[in-house]
């Protein structure tokens, strides 16, 4: 049904928040809380682009590129503490300081632009596909989305760089080792996790809308499903996004917002509880 | 070809090496020896430039290397296998070699085939998974990882922790042909008797400092010189 | 000499707290921010035991007072039990809580950071359970706790001082453990588990201990708010309302002291108050502050001033400490100086 196919295109959507924060983690052994925030900052400039009268597509990859610098600005000024130590201490660190940051960027937004939202409609709200009446936006998305992991893709198996963004996450030490520059590859990751973040909140603005206060929910989302499908799996990551992207969206429909958040969470916890990895993690 | 002067490195604040001085000419294979604890590899850390050194300069080639980045180490000519190996474990032997040329992307198939031929055992392995290779095993690859950036100067960590005797001489057989190559070689090592076959001069280190530098023959002709300085090894 | 001059500070603090009334009794606004101001603190001292002493990140300190809150409103409107009743069960019940949750993660093993996530999760399922409880709780709209609960809420004087009685026995029990020889096992435990374990401490059973009554402490502070605020929501129980803010203080007022947490939510509750009129950019404010404090004043001001006091004392009785040194030298040094 309809239900389901925007439940699909909404763990792609989910998909591209995870995969960034997943990959931070696995290269820069950091989790950032601010993520969310990050990709509202995406939408927000979008809209802002706009509304100046921008076109669209110069307004999404605006939005886009922001939010790539954003997350780029953390990972040069507010991270390199963190970076400076290892292991459960580095993530402690950055855990906080990202906890503050994402508190003062949802102040920020929501004090200095608590109206602006994005919402994007597109001509023909929605087309018949093989009998079934698809929402345009479903299509616009899951093609975003789709086209967007193809590109990721094709750098990381392609590119010379891609290849050691793989080997850092296996080994830092071994990488510097073998003349990978680990710090320049953390900052690209991390300029990359919140570009994927931009796509993401640019998608949802043309799914339904994206407004100023919304990144604590986009972050935690990410988190659950990150924990499910395993935070050192990206593949997990990606399967825990379709799934949970599909429970989210038929729970939504039958039960209502917050018993779904229930749900989802319980989910969460249960993986930490039974199976920490990750439910779905699979390390190619 | 490696200068250090009076080089001070460690942790927190804390030093481990205390104004250690050594020197590597070109060509030659130098050990450095000493108990557990007495520095050896906080000083190679702080050459591999993976330790900020408190204090002291380390000199490749007439260049400093101070404020170099670890990862331009490599580049310079200088490859540093960790006593931990620091492998790939998910990717092949293969693939763990093929991101040893990282830095020198042309002429790989070439290096191949030269580290297969000293290592024959990798060519056997060379589409298993690193993580899955025995210690010796995964030795080995972490020198032919090391070697596949044509490096001049060849840092090695004990490489003959976890080996069997019998390996452990093999081992040093290839160091040896390695030598005769050209590659100069400074290696840490705990089992004095194999270091002191290959390398001609040593420094010992204790607490931090150096307590012997020489010609391996005079450590190996007294006995005394040796259990005062090893304990015995 | 030591042992009176140390109950000085904790001393001085209650006197002060004792007679602010005094000072700002005649405005019921600023008695509320000071009622305000001991909730937060008490919480504080709460998470002070938690993580600051046995390193248990317990991001559920609001969803622990919320349990204690809406447990007794709910109990004296629905199940018509007695006020000061249905405050002891929801204390009780946010006891049980928190134990369980920390005997199963010392059960389990679970590192800090692994047991921040848990606690964290649990505390939004329970805020969305308080959401979507509409029947029950009215959810997002809230209750509103007149007539439900001991009557704090009709008299400022009355609520300042409840929740200061309570910060007080709270203090005073922090300052005799930590003086017992618990006090001994509980400084070892933070610093290794592991080799606290070996030497013979029932980790588990201080850390579970710890829990629960540091859990006991926020679920009653939480009922006494659910009385003095006239009204309860979930969001007045959410993390970045209580957790966060818990942080910070801990954070300023310096972690495994006796007084940081006090000192620290009055330094709250002051930035707060000024940033108010600034409506969102109070979490502007809490953020920056998180991030700040964290990267260059982790330390909190409690240990600054005992610093700074400790160098005072020794500069204005040099001579006094000269002899001493000496004193203790000649006797072999058996005796710690001074």
């Amino acid at each position: 049904m309809g239900v389901a196919l925007d439940g699909l295109v909404l763990g792609l959507q989910l998909a591209l928040l995870s995969v960034g924060i997943v990959f931070v983690y696995g290269l820069g052994g950091v989790l950032n809380l601010a993520h969310g925030q990050v990709a509202v900052a995406g939408g927000l400039v979008t809209a802002l682009l706009l509304q100046a009268g921008q076109p669209p597509l110069v307004g999404g990859l605006g939005g886009v590129l922001a939010a790539g610098l954003l997350a780029l600005a953390l990972d040069r000024t507010l991270l390199q503490p963190a970076y400076r130590r290892k292991g459960e201490e580095r993530l402690l660190l950055a855990l906080i300081l990202t906890l503050g940051t994402s508190f003062a960027l949802d102040g920020l937004f929501t004090f200095r632009f608590p109206n602006l939202a994005l919402s994007l409609r597109l001509d023909p709200p929605s087309v018949e596909l093989g009998g079934i009446r698809v929402r345009t936006a479903s299509l616009a998305v899951g093609g975003l989305s789709l086209g967007t992991f193809g590109v990721l893709l094709l750098f990381l198996k392609g590119t010379r760089f891609g290849k050691a963004i793989r080997c850092i996450i296996q080994n830092e030490a071994g990488a510097w080792l073998c003349g990978v520059d680990v710090a320049r590859a953390r900052s690209a990751t991390l300029f990359l996790s919140g570009a994927l973040a931009g796509v993401a909140a640019v998608g949802q603005g043309f799914f339904s809308y994206l407004g100023p206060d919304m990144g604590p929910e986009f972050t935690i989302l990410s988190l659950i499903v990150a924990v499910v499908g395993g935070v050192r799996s990206l593949v997990g990551t990606f399967l825990a996004s379709l799934l949970l992207g599909m429970v989210n969206a038929l729970l939504s429909y039958w039960v209502g917002t917050y018993l779904t958040w229930i749900a989802l969470l319980a989910v969460a916890v249960a993986t930490l509880l039974v199976r920490p990895e990750g439910l779905l993690a699979y390390w190619p | 070809m490696l200068e250090v002067e009076n080089l001070w490195a460690g942790y927190d604040g804390m030093a481990v090496v205390r104004g250690v001085s050594l020197r590597v000419d070109a060509g030659e294979a130098v050990a450095v020896l000493g108990p557990n604890g007495a520095g050896k590899t906080t000083l190679f850390r702080a050459l591999a430039r993976l330790l900020q050194p408190l204090r002291g300069s380390v000199r490749f080639e007439g260049r400093s290397l101070d404020g170099v980045p670890p990862h331009q180490v490599v580049r310079c000519g200088m490859a540093y296998v960790a006593a931990e190996r620091e492998l790939f474990p998910q990717l092949t032997v293969l693939e763990n070699l093929e991101l040893g040329a990282y830095v020198r992307p042309d002429g790989v198939r070439r290096r191949l085939e030269a580290v297969f031929d000293l290592f024959p055992r990798l060519a056997e392995r060379r589409a298993q998974r690193a993580g899955t290779l025995s210690g010796g095993e995964q030795q080995m690859l972490a020198i032919a990882r090391a070697l596949m950036s044509e490096p001049r100067l060849l840092l090695l960590d004990e490489p003959s922790t976890g080996l069997a005797p019998r390996l452990v001489a093999e081992l040093y057989r290839r160091l040896d042909l390695l030598r005769r190559r050209g590659v100069t070689i400074l290696l840490a090592e705990q089992q004095v008797g194999a270091a002191l076959s290959l390398c001609l001069r040593v420094y010992v280190l204790k607490n931090g400092g150096v307590a012997f530098e020489g010609p391996s023959s005079e450590l190996r002709g007294s006995a005394q010189l040796r259990s005062a300085y090893l304990g015995g090894a | 000499m030591r042992a009176p001059l140390r109950a000085v500070p904790l001393v001085a603090a209650a006197v002060v707290l004792a007679a602010l009334p005094l000072w700002l009794g005649h405005s019921p606004y600023q008695m509320r921010i000071a009622s305000l101001m001991l909730v937060l603190a008490s919480y504080a001292v709460a998470f002070n035991l938690l993580f600051g002493h046995t390193n248990q990140l317990f991001l559920c300190v609001g969803a622990l007072a919320s349990l204690g809150g809406y447990m007794s409103v709910l109990l004296v409107r629905d199940a018509k039990l007695a006020p000061g009743l249905a405050v002891v069960l929801s204390t009780a019940a946010a006891a049980a809580v928190g134990g369980f949750l920390s005997y199963v993660s010392v059960r389990r093993g679970f590192g800090v950071l692994f047991v921040g996530i848990v606690t964290l999760t649990v505390s939004l399922i329970l805020h969305n359970l308080l959401l979507g409880l509409r029947e029950l709780t009215n959810g997002e709209t809230g209750i509103v706790t007149r007539g439900l609960g001991l009557g704090l809420g009709d008299e400022p004087h009355r609520a300042y001082y409840a929740v200061f009685a309570v910060l007080l026995v709270a203090l005073l029990g922090y300052r005799w453990l930590f003086s017992s020889p618990h006090g001994a096992a509980l400084r070892a435990l933070s610093e290794d588990e592991v080799s606290a374990e070996l030497s013979g401490i029932d980790v588990t059973r201080y850390k579970v201990a710890c829990a629960t009554g540091a859990s006991a402490l926020v679920g009653l502070v939480g009922a006494l708010y659910a009385d003095l605020n006239g009204f309860i929501s979930p969001s007045v129980y959410a993390v970045g309302h209580v957790d966060i803010p818990v942080l910070i203080a801990l954070l300023l007022g310096g972690m495994r002291t006796l007084l940081g947490p006090v000192v620290g939510a009055a330094l709250f509750s002051v930035v707060d108050e000024l940033v108010r009129p600034f409506g969102q950019l109070t979490v502007l404010a809490y953020g920056v502050l998180l991030v700040a404090l964290f990267l260059v004043f982790r330390q909190g001001v409690v240990p600054l001033v005992e610093r700074m006091a400790r160098r005072a004392w020794t500069a204005l009785r040099p001579a006094r400490a000269k002899v001493a040194r000496t004193e203790g030298e000649v006797a072999g040094g058996t005796e710690a100086g001074g």
